[in-house]
């Protein structure tokens, strides 16, 4: 039976490349940690049981590349799997502890997803790019990429360099997942009409847009956001359905604030006494949070008057979130369908990160949500884009509006007073770095080595997340610090090109601590390379 | 994301962007300017003039002239055109201070496309450009006029389109992830006293700035112009950096307008710099 509507959920998932083997602990490589243990494998996980037990499924996700550089490096492999091994010695003490407490099934059930996490690490001998990559070849998950180090593409004024964003990233999924990416997530959602041109050479099919990159589109797009469009280059186009974008995350009625779901804020690095926790923090031994939190929202009160965690009742109210979520989407596509007059399809898109690292619960939302699509309604079906544009193959033709998905709809998140100055420095080492791709058509040994780091410091600098840390006004430090520091490696790199010295020794430093794309070929950013 | 949240709710003041950049170059010696889009009203342009340009300009114009005159941000609508130059729609012109190296500017249309020059207004006159930016079409703002045939549509119906699409939450969307938690914290933090649990530990967190209301939408921004007279031959300084007057002694600038406390002490100093008159504005920037 032909359902009424196609639902398709994009989450993006995304990390800066953070990785300090100068260091042996480094503070901000726990951010890939803590996404590690509370999204990506109780994803995977979710996703193997659907595989296990017959119930299908489509979802689609932007796993980026500095993101999987990091999931296959095994340096961050070996640190995450000792990071793992001590959390869950703390769960295992932490049994005991609380045995007369009412914490005690909080942290049973800790014990036991941490255990989970070690289950699938080991299955995949670390490289749980593996896992996702089979979940794609058996035609439920679609993996899509993104710009190389999720560069800002709308504010980099140099196509060569714009275009490097973007081959970069498709050579380094082929290395992961055995084929070229039918889709990308433009990093930010950051679109400009001429990028689809660049993703149409690079044999890329599909992104995704917000609402009114759509909604603005001229002509005026006949499904609004409701079906995908063409560009004039003929890659496909999807809209952000601002009606799901809202249940999940509206302040006053969005799911993740409810009361019987776990308080992020509220954690044992700081309640527990110091000795005890003391070995489970950073060398530095100051407090911070280190992930096991026995508390619940409860509601607008103060820390101390958190109550207890109650895992049965938040897993009721994922269960129940997932029914009502499922229950307005029958009710949009029924609806929509009649106005329409074509079957609707709704593209939910969130930041992977936000299930389980922020909203704890998010995953069993969505592992509910997914089984109560499959055996409880014929309404909708799910869907991945690349399904969805075989099937309908037929669309308008449009020049989608300049937008972004960040604050206020535009770019003003990522050029502002506080990180404006970025730009005329990375426009340059951009302009620079198309010099030396044409004056040196092909390089090899030391002085190809010595391209290819340059590509490899301009690219990092580039990150969008180094202009959105200084917005936020939080570990500016740290991105100011990232931003200069490939600048100035690039440009000594440049220097040393140019001047034909170049110091082997420094080379193969930076070739150690930045290691992104091992197999980048400068020959991206040069014009006259197809 | 191990830091301690609280301290990024308590008016981080927002330090200049010049005293960032340390280990980066001031310049390039290059002369160029470069213009970036940031909204459908506003956008970017940063420039660099280098010596040797200051030098030919000296030469060309003459050194009186070159002391005298302004320089200027020439901003060109250059709408549908094939810019040469001297075919724009309209233009208009933007004072600068003399070490201002980057500028924010705000066009009153939208959907227009936009080239920029930078250079200097002679005591005659004349303009007298040193380097050309960059083609730039701001972003589309509101709907298209123009539908296609083949998948034409009734007004109404269109309507009831942009609606169910969510065409009036546009603007309330972004940040999603960390404006819900920062929202999250300070509901915390409102009903809390300060604690030894302030600390928490996460990535991406938001600025301010945004209204929100159900079902309704607002946007809103500010920004702040001083302006002034003095004797005409004057030196004039704003924020410690100077400022060029016009030929009648008056002067306006314009400034972006952060949330937090901004001060602009304004000063001036009579040509023989026996007399000095100041006057300080603090202006303070809420967002609620």
């Amino acid at each position: 039976m032909e359902p009424k509507g196609y639902w398709c959920l994009q989450l993006h998932a995304h990390l800066p490349y953070v990785r300090h083997p100068e260091f042996p602990d480094f503070l901000e490589e726990d951010w890939l940690y803590e996404a590690i243990t509370e999204t990506y494998l109780p994803i995977l996980s979710m996703m193997e049981k659907f595989m296990d037990e017959g119930v299908d499924f489509r979802l689609t996700m932007s796993i980026t590349p500095p993101l999987a550089g990091m999931l296959s490096d095994s340096l961050l492999q070996s640190r995450y799997y000792n990071k793992l091994g001590k959390l869950i010695e703390l769960s295992e003490k932490e049994i005991w502890r609380t045995k007369n407490q009412p914490f005690y099934e909080t942290a049973q059930m800790y014990d036991r997803q941490l255990k989970e996490c070690r289950r699938l690490w080991e299955k995949y001998h670390g490289n749980i790019l593996n896992g996702f990559k089979n979940l794609q070849d058996s035609g439920k998950l679609e993996i899509i990429t993104c710009c190389a180090t999720h560069g800002f593409l709308p504010l980099e004024v140099n196509s060569p360099a714009a275009r490097a964003q973007v081959r970069i990233a498709a050579q380094d999924y082929e290395r992961h997942f055995g084929r070229r990416p039918r889709g990308i997530w433009l990093s930010e959602c950051a679109y400009t009409p001429g990028i689809d041109a660049i993703l149409k050479k690079e044999g890329i099919k599909f992104f995704f847009l917000e609402a009114h990159g759509i909604l603005y589109a001229t002509p005026r797009p006949r499904f609004g956001v409701f079906a995908p469009v063409y560009c004039p280059s003929g890659v496909a186009a999807f809209g952000r359905d601002m009606e799901t974008a809202h249940q999940v995350w509206s302040a006053d009625t969005g799911y993740p604030g409810d009361p019987d779901y776990r308080e992020f804020y509220r954690d044992l690095g700081y309640d527990l006494e110091y000795d005890y926790i003391k070995p489970y923090l950073h060398e530095d031994g100051v407090r911070r949070n280190i992930g096991l939190k026995y508390h619940r929202i409860t509601g607008k009160v103060s820390l101390s008057e958190k109550q207890p965690y109650n895992p049965q009742w938040a897993d009721n109210k994922a269960a129940m979130h997932a029914g009502n979520f499922l229950f307005n989407r029958e009710k949009q596509a029924q609806y929509l369908s009649e106005v329409l007059g074509r079957t609707p399809l709704v593209v939910s898109m969130y930041d992977a990160e936000l299930y389980g690292h922020w909203w704890f619960e998010g995953p069993n939302f969505l592992n509910y949500l997914f089984r109560k699509i499959h055996y409880d309604q014929n309404t909708i079906k799910t869907i991945t884009p690349s399904e969805y544009l075989e099937k309908f193959p037929k669309n308008q033709v449009v020049t989608p509006a300049a937008s972004s998905w960040g604050d206020k709809g535009y770019y003003e998140v990522w050029l502002n007073g506080s990180n404006d100055w970025i730009y005329r420095h990375l426009h340059k080492a951009s302009e620079r770095m198309v010099e030396l791709a044409r004056e040196n058509p092909s390089a090899d040994g030391l002085r190809r080595r010595a391209l290819n780091q340059a590509a490899r410091e301009l690219i990092l600098a580039q990150s969008s997340d180094w202009a959105f840390i200084m917005t936020t006004k939080t570990m500016v430090e740290y991105a100011e610090k990232r931003t200069r520091e490939h600048l100035s490696n690039f440009t000594a790199i440049f220097e040393q090109v140019k001047r034909s010295q170049i110091d082997e020794g420094y080379i193969g430093n930076l070739e150690y601590r930045n290691n992104i794309f091992p197999g980048i070929d400068y020959a991206a950013y040069n014009p006259e390379v197809k | 994301m191990s830091e301690n949240l609280s301290s990024k709710f308590k008016g981080d003041s927002i330090i200049s962007a010049a005293g960032r950049i340390t280990g980066l170059p001031r310049g390039y010696g290059d002369t160029k300017i470069v213009i970036m889009p940031r909204d459908p009203m506003w956008f970017y342009a940063y420039w660099e003039v280098s010596s040797v340009a200051h030098s030919e300009l000296r030469k060309k114009i003459g050194d009186d002239k070159y002391g005298s005159s302004c320089w200027v941000l020439r901003v060109y609508d250059i709408t549908d055109k094939e810019f040469d130059g001297s075919n724009a729609n309209k233009f208009f012109d933007i004072a600068l201070n003399q070490d201002s190296e980057s500028w924010y500017i705000n066009v009153t249309e939208t959907n227009r496309v936009w080239c920029v020059d930078i250079g200097v207004v002679t005591p005659d006159g004349r303009f007298i450009a040193v380097a050309r930016s960059n083609v730039l079409a701001l972003p589309r703002h509101g709907v298209s006029t123009i539908t296609d045939e083949q998948w034409a549509m009734l007004q109404q119906e269109f309507e009831k389109l942009l609606k169910l699409s969510g065409v009036d939450k546009i603007g309330r969307s972004s940040f999603d992830l960390t404006k819900l938690m920062r929202e999250r914290w300070e509901e915390i933090l409102s009903v809390s006293m300060p604690s030894s649990h302030m600390g928490a530990s996460s990535w991406k967190k938001a600025p301010g700035g945004e209204v929100k209301a159900k079902d309704f939408w607002l946007k809103a921004d500010t920004e702040l112009i001083v302006y002034g007279a003095t004797e005409p031959d004057a030196t004039l300084k704003v924020q410690g950096q100077k400022v060029t007057l016009r030929p009648d002694g008056s002067f306006a600038l314009r400034f972006y307008l952060p949330d937090g406390e901004q001060e602009y002490p304004i000063e001036a100093t009579s040509s023989d710099g026996t007399m000095h008159r100041h006057i300080t504005f603090v202006v303070r920037r809420d967002t609620k």
